[in-house]
């Protein structure tokens, strides 16, 4: 059986476990044994230690990465920002040695030695690439029966690319999550602002109505181009825009549609078989008429 | 800019030495940047409205305004999604500009309180998001109170706490690391 | 009776697109003396033109009407084509079908064929009065003259005198050189300019091919391409040239100190002067206006100083060593015959007082002119920056572009090398002083050559600063002395503003006093700005309006080094083209007097453009004559005539009259 470490991070364990619920689910589902991280910390996020020091930074990162290393598991997670910042520490270690020599001082003090040894993952580019669109449809359960998806590669998933392992052939042409959305049964087009930032993160703590008046502008020109019948994120921060924020913006009388919103480890979960009610949990946009949509109903 | 809501720029008072320390701390390639904007019209700070957004961050920091860049809060709106990174014709990595101002502000204490909460919370607890009733929402799904990572392990978080007493976050940490 | 040939031609789609062809063609058809109509896509193409050339062999058409595009670019082909094809070359007409006719009228396709129509008729109407014509062949002098020694100049003199050909290059200053050896380093490459100037200067002065007229100008012309006679002024220079060794004693001990115009009177020479150390010919001359010597001879009749002559002896002060002075000097008058002509005489730069709101009084306030004196290891401060109000070394500079330039009340155009050598000022300064501030307030920042933009990001990496959108409102001195410069920065989208040292102003390069007057000698003609024009901005770039007349460099507008340089060669190779072959063809297109019917009454001498006409003995009495190698073809002799004497051939009376007629026909 195939192991891999789940790097949790803080948004999914605290704010959305049902993605955790999901991922967990999913990749027993897909014959991998899940490597518990345990003492895994932030990742950290980018408005802490990046904003501090590059050294600090890449000692925090790796503090984590030694984990799996350890453990000689990659790692896998679903949240954009731990993909980001996780690899581009990676990728200041490897391009600046003096970098990982200062952070192997830091980390000499707990007995921990960052090697460089361990791959970090995103959902889409491990359905991608390390189980593989024909697995992934062999092992549905419940197909998506056609239900129309608007896809949310998310920034830090794509971006800066010259720090990730594997990526998009174009990254301002993203296709591999609405490949494998299409691969469970879904439809998933593509809409001109598909790259575009959904305004979560810094911008929203600092910035909060501007950053929902940058997401209302994708939310309509996915309605207007697509009308799809959700929207499929690859990142749990452009979930928590597309899901609470969207439902702030409903609340705020700004927004008079919905579309519910998932991340990629919650549908490809259901359609594995998950117990819809669990995958979903924590969703704010109901998501009943998608499922039913998937159990074959109207 | 200080002469009570007078709207004049006054570069005398700009300082030099900004742009060696904005370089010393992650921007090595800050004055490359002839301006072609290319970054401004990416932006998801531009696009959002702020006022200070990439291009002219980067600018105002070539030419040394360290006072209207640390206490302007634009840069901490900064969303890191390196899609300027990405596009940049003269590969300056705009975004590493960002993060060597807020490095600079940091260390003058100039940044937004929920900054320090998110250190805060990341040195107490492991975690820079740790928001309150968790439990109850894991409960929900049928997971654990507390997740497998350092929250649920003191030795490990104790650990993880001497590895950020090692770093610059022990000189400027506004709170106690203990 | 003629037989006309009319070929139509689509220029691709260029005139098919707009004119109905076929229609055209079957109206030509019914003109009178038309004998066949033929279409072509490319009549100029050598298929198209072999349809003539058949047509004419066969004997079908004696005459030719060729409705295409405009005779300025393709006559002369068509005309071969009628030629090699035995007929007399002048028996063609074009009809302007194209620039005339279908882009102007593209959008209405029906009335640009109604008006092909009209100029086919009128163009046929025309040719069927043709005369036969011969062009003649004129001797061609083999030599040039280039007039004005910068590095323009002298690189189309060393041309042409490695061609072979004799040179006369007339220098207005006492030294050759011009603009360029004043400047410190060049751009892109920073070459230290007199280092890559001074060795051609001197090759310049050696050439055995190269006679070098320094401190003199051009006097007067006469004669034409081929054939000119020009007089050139040689200025007094009151001292002996054959003798002085250039050895600088008199520079030295002459006791008049006058502001010099070499450093733009940032310092001072003596009267008698060398114009700079590495003058070519490194010879002295004495400025009249300022000398001890003739200011009291003109006064008292007495001479109150001689001291460059004779030394001051009880303090055992020696005098010219060699001999040389020479008050009774005069100015000369030269007569040379060339058979074609380069001006090369540059440019100036705008000074600043015109520049009010800069503070111009203010001495911190330099044009980048001076700045480039003041950065000159020749210049006023040996090289050592300073500051020229106190001699201080400035902290901050800013320096300002376009001014003068893109602005509609001096100059319309962009000068072009500002915004390099900005950049280049801002290189030597901070590779010298790196703590310098400098701020570079641009509009736009234009680096359009062969390794610009690099130069322009070298200089960005340096700790340069640039203000885009940064054209400067005002700068004012403020009591300490210091410079506060207002100006909007584009890219911050606010005012700003700064306290300087020193002010740089990039103002315009303009055209070089004299220069339209140097040009009327010779009848070439200037642009709106005042600089030489070419006649053709891609085609002939280095002719003037006047034949055998060229230009290079900043006479015909503001460039860079790179492009004077090509630009001059260019000319030179030109001008050789024009002499070596020592036979020059004259157009038959020329007026001439029949002078039976020409009254005496003068009026066509003053109106002919070309000074070619001029009244002769004819019979006893005073008659109009045009000398065939000056007249250019203008036709404004034969329009005044009121006896209607000159014919001008090409263009008569009877064709134009037909041509008019045929025209106005309903």
């Amino acid at each position: 059986m195939k192991k891999i470490g789940f790097f949790l991070g803080c948004n999914i364990p605290f704010n959305r476990p049902d993605i955790e619920y999901s991922a967990r689910y999913l990749l027993n589902e897909l014959g991998y044994e899940i490597v518990e991280l345990e003492g895994a910390s932030c990742c950290p996020a980018f408005g802490t230690m990046p904003s501090l020091d590059l050294v600090g930074w890449a000692a925090a990162s790796a503090w984590n990465l030694t984990i799996a290393e350890e453990k000689g598991v990659d790692i896998i997670t679903g949240c954009g920002s731990c993909y980001g910042s996780l690899n581009e520490a990676r990728y200041h270690m490897e391009k600046h040695p003096e970098i990982k020599e200062q952070v192997n001082k830091i980390l000499a003090k707990v007995d921990k030695e960052y090697k460089g040894t361990t791959k970090v993952w995103n959902f889409i580019n491990f359905l991608y690439e390390d189980v593989g669109l024909d697995t992934l449809k062999a092992k549905i359960k419940n197909n998506l029966n056609g239900i129309k998806c608007a896809v949310q590669t998310g920034c830090h998933n794509l971006w800066p690319s010259r720090a990730y392992p594997t990526n998009e052939d174009n990254t301002f042409f993203p296709t591999r999550l609405r490949e494998i959305c299409e691969s469970i049964g879904g439809v998933a087009p593509h809409y001109s602002t598909i790259t575009d930032c959904c305004g979560m993160g810094a911008l929203r703590s600092t910035a909060s109505e501007k950053s929902l008046a940058l997401f209302k502008k994708k939310l309509d020109v996915i309605k207007q181009e697509i009308d799809p019948d959700i929207a499929v994120t690859g990142c749990s921060s452009c979930l928590l825009q597309f899901d609470a924020g969207q439902a702030l913006l409903i609340e705020q009388k700004k927004l008079d549609y919905k579309i519910p919103a998932l991340h990629i480890a919650q549908l490809a979960a259901i359609a594995m078989g998950a117990d819809p009610e669990k995958a979903t949990a924590m969703a704010s946009i109901p998501l009943n008429g998608v499922i039913t949509k998937i159990k074959g109903g109207n | 800019m200080e002469e009570g809501g007078v709207n004049v720029i006054d570069l005398t008072q700009a300082d030099e030495s900004f742009v060696k320390e904005l370089e010393a701390l992650g921007a090595d390639e800050l004055r490359e940047c002839i301006q072609c904007g290319k970054c401004g019209a990416t932006c998801p700070m531009a696009l959002a409205g702020l006022e200070f957004f990439i291009k002219r961050i980067v600018h105002a920091a070539n030419l040394g305004l360290r006072d209207i860049l640390l206490e302007d809060s634009s840069v901490w709106g900064c969303q890191s999604c390196n899609r300027c990174v990405e596009i940049c014709p003269m590969d300056i990595k705009p975004y590493e500009v960002i993060q060597a101002i807020r490095r600079a502000a940091m260390k003058v204490e100039s940044c937004p309180a929920n900054t320090y909460e998110g250190l805060r919370n990341l040195y107490r607890f492991g975690h820079a998001v740790y928001p309150k009733g968790y439990e109850e929402r894991r409960k929900k799904v049928g997971l654990p109170d507390k997740p497998p990572t350092v929250i649920s392990n003191d030795e490990m978080r104790k650990k993880f706490q001497e590895i950020l007493r090692n770093t610059i976050l022990e000189e400027i940490a506004p709170f106690p690391l203990d | 009776m003629p037989k006309i040939g009319v070929y139509v031609c689509h220029c691709g789609e260029n005139i098919a697109g707009a004119v109905n062809i076929e229609e055209v063609m079957n109206y030509a058809k019914t003109l009178p003396d038309v004998v066949l109509v033929k279409n072509y896509l490319f009549m100029c193409s050598d298929p198209g033109q072999d349809i003539i050339k058949q047509d004419i062999k066969e004997g079908k058409v004696d005459r030719v009407v060729v409705a295409a595009c405009t005779p300025r670019t393709h006559e002369p082909i068509f005309r071969d084509a009628l030629e090699s094809a035995g007929l007399n070359r002048y028996f063609l007409e074009m009809a302007n079908i194209r620039d005339q006719d279908s882009w102007a009228h593209w959008h209405d396709k029906s009335g640009a064929t109604e008006k092909a129509k009209r100029l086919i008729r009128s163009a046929v109407a025309k040719v069927t009065f043709a005369e036969p014509l011969e062009d003649r062949y004129g001797d061609m002098e083999k030599s040039v003259m280039v007039i004005g020694g910068g590095v323009a100049g002298m690189f189309a003199a060393l041309d042409l005198a490695n061609m072979g050909l004799k040179v006369y290059l007339v220098e207005r200053q006492p030294s050759i050189g011009g603009m360029m050896i004043k400047l410190d380093k060049t751009f892109p490459t920073m070459d230290c300019s007199a280092c890559i100037l001074t060795p051609k200067m001197v090759e310049v002065a050696q050439h055995p091919n190269i006679e070098l007229i320094n401190y003199a100008e051009v006097d007067a012309v006469k004669g034409y391409v081929g054939n000119f006679e020009i007089t050139v002024k040689k200025k007094a220079r009151y001292i002996d040239w054959d003798k002085c060794t250039g050895c600088g004693v008199c520079t030295q001990i002459c006791p008049a100190r006058v502001p010099n115009e070499y450093n733009y009177n940032m310092d001072q020479r003596r009267a008698a002067y060398i114009e700079f150390p590495q003058a070519v010919p490194k010879k002295a001359v004495i400025d009249r206006p300022n000398c001890l010597y003739f200011k009291s001879m003109e006064k008292t009749g007495k001479p109150a100083c001689q001291i460059c002559e004779k030394g001051i002896p009880p303090k055992g002060i020696q005098g010219c060593p060699a001999d040389a002075i020479k008050f009774d000097d005069k100015d000369e008058y030269i007569n040379l015959k060339v058979g074609s002509v380069i001006i090369t005489t540059g440019y100036k730069v705008m000074d600043k007082s015109h520049f009010k709101e800069y503070s111009p009084h203010s001495k911190d306030v330099v044009t980048a002119m001076e700045f480039e004196r003041i950065l000159s290891a020749t210049g006023p401060t040996e090289g050592e920056l300073k500051r020229p109000s106190d001699g201080t070394k400035p902290k901050t500079i800013a320096m300002i572009s376009c001014v003068g330039s893109r602005d509609e009340r001096y100059h319309s155009y962009c000068s072009k090398v500002c915004c390099m050598y900005m950049l280049k000022h801002a290189r030597i300064l901070k590779e010298k002083y790196p703590d310098i501030k400098l701020y570079l307030f641009f509009i736009d920042v234009r680096t359009a050559g062969k390794d610009f933009e690099e130069f322009y990001v070298y200089t960005r990496e340096l700790g340069v600063k640039v203000i885009r959108g940064g054209r400067v409102s005002s700068v004012d001195v403020k009591p300490n002395g210091k410079l506060r410069v207002r100006g909007f920065d584009v890219d911050l989208c606010s005012p700003v503003e700064l306290e300087a040292d020193m002010v740089v102003l990039a103002t315009a390069i303009e055209p070089a006093t004299g220069t339209e007057e140097l040009g009327r000698l010779f009848a070439a003609t200037c642009g709106r700005e005042g600089f030489l024009r070419e006649v053709h901005t891609k085609l002939y770039p280095v002719e003037t309006a006047s034949k055998g007349v060229f230009l290079a460099g900043c006479v015909q507008g503001p460039k860079d080094i790179p492009e004077s340089i090509a630009q001059s060669r260019a000319a030179a190779s030109a001008a050789a083209a024009l002499v070596i072959p020592g036979k020059i063809k004259f157009e038959a297109i020329i007026a001439e007097v029949d002078r039976e019917k020409c009254s005496s009454c003068g009026v066509c001498v003053p109106l002919c453009p070309y000074g070619a006409i001029k009244l002769q003995e004819y019979k006893g009495k005073e008659k109009a004559y045009i000398e065939p190698a000056l007249c250019a073809g203008c036709g404004v002799c034969a329009s005044a005539c009121p006896s209607m004497a000159i014919t001008f051939h090409g263009f008569t009376t009877e064709q134009i009259l037909a041509q008019i007629d045929a025209l106005a026909e309903a």
